[in-house]
């Protein structure tokens, strides 16, 4: 047996560095509920005003979302289509090369996105006339397939194929094996995949900054143009939405999938 | 229920043949064992009857017809896997239940048949649990009752006792049997394990390289193997080289290091006078003569013996303690260290002398 009693210096410092990495999300969070027009803290107050000014229409945050979300999800499930059937073919066959294309089909992670954007940019005066929202979800859509194709693959990866002979043995057809075995059993893999995929793309600037036209706007590149132009708390107000959302997600996927599909 | 036919059944990978034109005929209700060691072809055998290997040539006929083209999900043929492969996403019920609503039975009907397939295995009560939630042996049940539950004409079995500990053997041994033949299925288990085969099946097929070596029941493989390589396989411990050197009509007189023994003829024999061949023989079958027993009357295990002849003296090497029998190795007899296995050794230990027996009808000769 170890020795469960832990160290106290261990523990402090533990619990300091915990401090450290939320300490400013929770000042942004208090900051955002301030009546006043610049970020204090402690805030002098409550007010709800700086939510109300999200939605002003005049800001175009709503806009911003709603941009974000269509090229997000989107992007998602297209990537899904392509990512599952690229990690099922590279984990059930047995074939010279496999590890080169799965590391081709990963390697939009390890390629710094601004020079992604940088290629695609040359592509798109080439081409000419590509609407606004194409320019960014094409970007996206390749800079996310990794996330599904990995955690596809990881859970892929310890499958136990005989299951599909088992399934197949009771009259299953290729079509039903794939349906009621493959898929949910592997449907926690790509669950997390599509949901870190959709995560990077939503808060995704470098690439959307550089593609991106002044019609169509995501979110993240709306908030970095108002944070030139002024430093309220509507962005403090903002900030603590999209923190909640993220954490409503967490807790869904925490529920459905279990989050140690994220740590492999 | 069905017969089962193989006709020079072939099976390549490459230059390597798996399966090498395998002939066997499987009678309708009959339990049958592929015994052999891994790479021996019986796992391939078993895919191209189940269908998931198309076979290089020859043919498989179930109930005289070539099954040839029938994809393996309408061969209608029940797998029990080596490692079970229960659906981890389903529970009892549904795992025992995907055969029927592939067939999309009527759901009564398919609640009908799934109880009826708990109480086969003795399962009854659990169909909500989750794989996970049972025991290795409650596992093996429910992959029974879900191979069977659809009704198939032949049952395939991969080496069903090999993850059990050795009491759930017996009983598994058991309640397999019974299942077998309260269904009259037809079986074919593939195993590479010797005991395996011979508790379960009704007829044994010894493979080795893609080739069927012998083909017998149980106790003619078991006591009889007919090739020294077989005889290995099927546990035999002692084999000893020597030459013949005197033909009579119901035995052989065989020269092995100096010493004389006597051994019984079988019918397959074709040694003549010269000959080398190899002896071989069972642990539990050689039998120790206590040193103060001048007229080699004395009673060995169940057996009364009187030996009057193949008593060969070694010198005990070492003495290993193996619960229901001791292994005692024992040099200077032949060239050969033998290994007799008494169930209670009260002989001297090691470095000591000691007379061995070697019965002449327990004795198998083969040509070397």
């Amino acid at each position: 047996m170890r020795d469960k009693r832990s160290n106290p210096f261990c523990m402090i410092v533990a619990v300091l560095i915990m401090l450290f990495l939320v300490a400013p999300l929770v000042v942004i969070v208090i900051a955002s509920f301030t009546p006043t027009a610049l970020i204090t803290f402690p805030p002098k107050g409550f007010s709800l005003e700086w939510y109300g000014n999200i939605f002003s229409k005049s800001n175009n945050f709503v806009s911003g979302l709603l941009n974000s979300l269509k090229i997000g999800l989107g992007a998602t499930v297209l990537d899904i289509f392509i990512g599952v059937t690229a990690a099922l073919s590279i984990c059930r066959y047995d074939f010279k090369g496999k590890n080169i294309l799965l590391n081709y089909f990963t390697s939009p992670m390890y390629v710094p996105s601004v020079c992604f954007a940088f290629v695609l940019l040359q592509v798109y005066s080439q081409v000419g006339r590509v609407p606004g929202w194409a320019r960014i979800f094409i970007g996206h859509f390749i800079i996310i397939l990794p996330y599904i194709v990995r955690n596809t693959v990881s859970v892929l990866h310890v499958f136990n194929w005989t299951l599909e002979d088992a399934a197949t043995s009771l009259g299953a057809n290729p079509v039903q094996v794939f349906f009621k075995v493959t898929i949910p059993l592997a449907k926690p893999g790509i669950l997390a995949g599509a949901l870190l995929a959709f995560l990077y793309s939503f808060d995704e600037v470098a690439l959307s900054s550089l593609l991106s036209t002044p019609r169509f706007v995501t979110l993240p590149i709306r908030i970095m143009n108002y944070m030139e132009m002024s430093f309220d708390p509507t962005l403090a107000a903002i900030s603590t939405l999209l923190i909640l959302c993220s954490l409503i997600l967490m807790l869904l996927m925490e529920k459905f999938v279990g989050l140690d599909m994220f740590m492999r | 229920m069905a017969s089962l036919e193989l006709k020079q059944l072939t099976k390549k990978f490459g230059d390597f043949t798996a399966v090498d034109s395998m002939d066997l005929q499987v009678a309708d209700g009959e339990m049958i064992a592929l015994l052999g060691g891994s790479g021996c072809g019986k796992t391939t055998t078993l895919r191209m009857i189940a269908g998931f290997t198309e076979p290089f040539s020859g043919s498989i006929l179930v109930d005289g017809k070539d099954v040839a083209g029938i994809p393996a999900y309408k061969r209608n043929i029940g797998i029990f896997f080596q490692n079970y492969a229960l659906f981890p996403h389903m529970t009892v019920f549904e795992n025992i239940a995907f055969g029927l609503k592939i067939q999309k039975l009527p759901k009564a009907e398919i609640a009908e048949r799934v109880s009826e397939m708990l109480e086969l295995v003795k399962l009854y009560g659990m169909e909500k649990r989750y794989p996970r939630e049972l025991s290795g042996g409650q596992q093996q049940r429910v992959a029974l009752a879900r191979a069977l539950v659809t009704r198939p004409s032949i049952l395939l079995l991969d080496e069903p006792l090999s993850n059990l500990d050795a009491k759930l053997r017996v009983e598994m041994q058991v309640e397999i049997k019974r299942i077998q033949k309260e269904l009259n299925i037809t079986t074919i288990i593939v195993t590479h394990d010797h005991e395996e085969a011979v508790s379960l099946a009704d007829r044994v097929i010894v493979m080795n390289a893609g080739r069927i070596l012998q083909v017998g029941t149980p106790k003619e493989v078991f006591d009889d193997p007919n090739s020294a390589f077989v005889a290995d396989f099927m546990g035999f411990s002692t084999f000893i080289k020597g030459s013949v050197k005197l033909e009579l009509p119901d035995r052989l007189i065989v020269e092995c290091s100096g010493h004389d023994l006597s051994v019984k003829r079988s019918v397959r024999d074709d040694l003549r006078e010269g000959d080398n061949c190899i002896l071989a023989i069972r642990s539990e079958n050689i039998a120790i003569v206590p040193e103060d027993n001048m007229e080699n009357r004395f009673v060995s295990g169940s057996n009364e013996i009187y030996a009057q002849e193949n008593i060969v003296k070694g010198r005990v090497e070492s003495i290993t303690y193996k619960g229901h029998s001791t292994r005692v190795e024992v040099s200077g007899c032949f060239e050969e260290n033998v290994y007799p296995a008494p169930n209670d050794y009260t002989g001297p230990g090691a470095g000591g002398e000691l007379r061995l027996y070697f019965p002449s009808d327990k004795l198998c000769i083969y040509k070397n």
